[in-house]
């Protein structure tokens, strides 16, 4: 039998951005674990796809690029 | 065999894999493949749902009442006769039978008949999500025996090369016929079917099936209701 190793703590943490009309900015809905974007994407619309959402993208966190963080400004 | 016959196959065989996928919602691998199942789940058996509101205005609607006395009156696949056991079976299904049954539906959308192309069109915008997630669990590596058994019932499944869906699709009410809808099979998964030798002989062509059998009593009994109708609350007596 194949063990799977493909279990949350191998994975990439993505964050997940959404909104639910044109006139609002993009903003955090929560984010998913995922081995790959493809998966990602399957796993964010699973897991956010309860409203009616007009928008959704999904952004790798280790590709955000930081300014500042609590407590450093 | 007619269009509406094979609707009813896609319906049936929705229907079931709808219910297989949320039989793993607390099962998979990860809290993210548990949700993904029961989200791929409910748009399986509402996908389901819709293409057993096609048959009457298709015309001739193929179920009869064997359908509530009778499991093998069913038309879903061997494959989901029995409880899956190994997420491999789950992965299988996912990658190879879903993609199989969201082309017959491109076929249909695409196809010259004006309610299947309205109606179905929805649901290959969801069916997007359902493959990614199969094709990503593919890629990862599953088990040889699932994955074989699901081509196998696949190709069946689209039927022979000179049978009646091929007929579908000289007519135009499919845009596409068997051997493209196995090409495009294999392209969209990114890999080729194994070696299989396909045996028409014994092939049902109502059920699109080679093997006898039917689904197993318990789920049976659940698509009927009748599991639900141990926890119904009796009537209260009048007077």
């Amino acid at each position: 039998m194949t063990s799977y190793k493909r279990v949350s703590g191998d994975a990439v943490e993505y964050e997940v951005f959404a909104r639910k009309t044109r006139v609002e900015p993009l903003h955090q809905v929560g984010s998913v674990v995922a081995p790959d974007d493809d998966l990602a994407v399957a796993y964010a619309r699973a897991t956010y796809d309860e409203e009616r959402w007009v928008e959704m993208a999904i952004v790798r966190k280790d590709d955000i690029i930081e300014l500042w963080q609590p407590g450093e400004t | 065999m007619s269009l509406s016959d094979l609707v009813l196959s896609i319906a049936d065989n929705k229907q079931m894999l709808g219910l297989r996928y949320a039989e793993w919602a607390t099962r998979a691998p990860s809290l993210e493949a548990d949700i993904a199942a029961a989200a791929m789940g409910l748009d399986d058996l509402g996908h389901s749902r819709v293409l057993y509101g096609c048959l009457e205005p298709l015309g001739a609607d193929p179920r009869g009442p064997e359908r509530e006395t009778d499991s093998g009156s069913l038309r879903s696949l061997p494959y989901f006769d029995e409880l899956w056991t190994e997420w491999a079976q789950f992965v299988a299904a996912n990658a190879i039978l879903d993609t199989a049954f969201t082309l017959m539906i491109e076929a249909c959308v695409n196809g010259s008949v004006e309610v299947l192309q309205h109606r179905l069109r929805k649901m290959l915008m969801e069916e997007r999500y359902h493959f990614l997630h199969g094709r990503s669990w593919l890629k990862s590596g599953v088990d040889a025996a699932p994955l074989n058994l699901a081509w196998q019932e696949a190709l069946e499944w689209f039927g022979p090369p000179d049978g009646e869906t091929a007929a579908l699709h000289r007519e135009g009410r499919l845009s596409i016929g068997p051997s493209e809808l196995r090409s495009k099979l294999e392209e969209n998964l990114e890999t080729k079917a194994p070696a299989i030798r396909m045996d028409w002989k014994g092939w049902d062509p109502v059920r699109r099936r080679s093997r006898p059998g039917a689904i197993d009593e318990a789920t049976f009994a659940m698509l009927r209701g009748l599991e639900e109708k141990k926890f119904a609350v009796a009537p209260a007596k009048e007077g």
